[in-house]
């Protein structure tokens, strides 16, 4: 555990050592910040139906996706691309750390650079508080929900770095993987003929599974999806790992 | 200390290294020469556990590789060839991720910090950034991660390439140092520095060893073949049969303007037959030196190759 958290920590010094993390952060934040004002004047609005303001924060735009879809292969491109470029792979794996610690640490840094990423939007939910009568357990599931999904994502991600050591293709790959997974479930609304094949898409289908979060249902079918499918992407990243040590 | 028995490495139906085994006792630094290509980089990684070989056994400090690759970890500190290092680190924080890596004990990670700093010479570096130093303090830096948990045995794969001499005399002195206490094995392919750190040498080519003792032992082998340096001008073109056919000579190599080396038996002296073969052919005799073998010519006698050399596998 402490090699773990020592491979932790390496990645989140190298995360803020480099100018690539407060681009995506501030891009992040700009974007909230525009849906924040959008919703801001939805609730001005006195013609607006009632609905939770804040699905439109998770997943309920194009942006949600767009951003997550771009952002998650920058945060994992590095992970093991660069240490595999560099050769520091070589060092980590003569010292007494298996490939599942390694993958371990650095999903971990990766996951904890994402939940800093959405950190500031908390201050939304509080500045919408204390100015409406919005329910909060829907704001908290959503939390989950975008949590889960960029379990998921990362996961993908950080599978990904391991195939090469060019950080480039790395995100590359990343992203046709991350648009693949989104768009599987989207193709369900394409077919009307097989029900059982709609039924399937439908399970993986990941715009309704955040809809569902920021509704505030937790269906634990999408929680066992997005873990399962996380975990078997670290699982495929460990094994990627122990066949492809040599450069 | 090391034990390696019939270790193998095939890359795609390519042996990269072929059937190696050598033993190192505790506090031999054992040199591995050869040149590149040869299976040198290969076969530490292996020994580091980096990479599982295809056939063969490797027992580092009573822990067996297939039983316990993680326990032979451990044992091992090695420094790669490239100098691998997180350049966004400082030397401290470097220290202390490898520290941590390396089960390092929580309170005993000051004084080794502190202890590794001191051979190495980095002290006055220790608060700067790892990507703005200098190629010779990047290796020390390195040098010193491979230390930082006592390990039995040091690897250390061409510790001096790419430094100025003033670093590569440092590097070596602290290599001898370290051979005091640790069991260490390097790769190069200078052969003086061989001849200066190391106690025995093992010489590959091809993935396989070629020869193996001491740096005196090799040279002895070759003093059995002696040699002879003769220039005899107007022999252009001739001269190598000619001599070819004296008695005793079991090789002869044209350097052209001339100047041949003229191999024989041990026990034959050749330099009349030379003296009288010139006199009949009407050649001048302008240079006649017996020459004792270097350890170069153990080098390149052993690991010259006719065909193009086999690519390493990395």
């Amino acid at each position: 555990m402490t090699k773990i958290l020592a491979i932790v920590r390496r990645e989140l010094i190298a995360y803020f050592s480099s100018p690539l993390a407060y681009i995506v952060l501030t891009a992040f934040l700009l974007m909230q910040g525009y849906i924040f004002s959008i919703i801001v004047s939805f609730l001005n609005n006195p013609t607006t139906q009632a609905m939770t303001p804040l699905r439109l924060f998770f997943g309920g735009t194009v942006f949600f996706w767009l951003f997550l879809l771009f952002t998650v292969p920058v945060i994992t491109m590095r992970l093991l691309a660069e240490e595999r470029r560099s050769g520091t792979i070589e060092v980590l794996l003569t010292s007494p750390v298996t490939e599942g610690q390694v993958i371990a640490g650095k999903f971990l840094a990766a996951l904890l650079f994402y939940v800093v990423l959405w950190l500031p939007t908390v201050i939304y939910v509080v500045l919408l508080k204390q100015h409406s009568s919005i329910d909060l357990r829907p704001v908290a599931a959503g939390y989950v929900g975008v949590l889960l999904i960029g379990f998921l994502f990362l996961a993908v991600g950080t599978f990904t770095s391991t195939l090469t050591n060019n950080q480039l293709i790395a995100a590359i790959l990343a992203f046709a993987a991350l648009v693949a997974l989104f768009s599987i479930g989207l193709i369900e609304q394409l077919l009307v003929s097989s029900s059982w094949i709609r039924d399937a898409l439908g399970y993986m289908n990941l715009w309704t599974h955040m809809d569902d979060y920021a509704k505030g249902i937790i269906d634990t079918r999408h929680v066992v999806y997005e873990l399962s499918v996380g975990l078997l992407f670290l699982f495929l990243a460990t094994k990627s790992l122990e066949v492809k040590k040599w450069r | 200390m090391i034990e390696v028995e019939g270790l193998t490495k095939v890359f795609v139906d390519q042996p990269v290294v072929d059937d190696v085994s050598f033993f190192v006792p505790e506090g031999q630094v054992l040199g591995f020469l050869g040149p590149n290509g040869a299976g040198k980089t290969t076969a530490m990684r292996m020994i580091t556990a980096f990479l599982p070989p295809t056939a063969g056994r490797i027992v580092v400090a009573g822990v067996d590789l297939d039983a316990d690759p993680v326990g032979l970890r451990r044992k091992v500190g090695y420094l790669p060839e490239n100098v691998p290092l997180y350049p966004e680190l400082r030397v401290e924080e470097y220290l202390r991720f490898r520290a941590a890596v390396e089960e390092v004990p929580r309170s005993e990670v000051g004084d080794r910090l502190a202890e590794v700093c001191d051979r190495c010479m980095i002290q006055d570096v220790r608060r700067q950034v790892v990507g703005t130093l200098s190629k010779g303090y990047r290796q020390r830096v390195a040098l010193a991660g491979a230390l930082i948990h006592k390990p039995a045995v040091l690897i250390l794969d061409e510790p001096t390439v790419g430094l100025d001499p003033n670093q590569i005399i440092k590097v070596r002195e602290l290599i001898i140092e370290l051979g005091r206490d640790h069991t260490v094995v390097l790769s190069t392919h200078i052969l003086p520095e061989v001849e200066q750190v190391c106690e025995r040498v093992a010489i590959i080519d091809r993935g396989r060893i070629v020869a193996d003792g001491t740096p005196d032992q090799l040279r002895s082998r070759m003093v059995g073949n002696p040699r002879l340096l003769v220039e005899l001008r107007g022999a252009d073109g001739d001269g190598r049969e000619a001599l070819l056919s004296l008695p005793g000579v079991t090789g002869v190599e044209d350097r052209g303007a001339c100047s041949y080396v003229v191999e024989h038996a041990p026990g034959s002296d050749p330099r009349e037959a030379v003296f009288r073969l010139a006199v009949a052919r009407g050649w001048v005799l302008s240079a006649m030196t017996t020459t004792q073998a270097s350890l170069e010519d153990v080098f390149v006698r052993l690991t010259t190759r006719e065909e193009p050399p086999v690519a390493e596998g990395v």
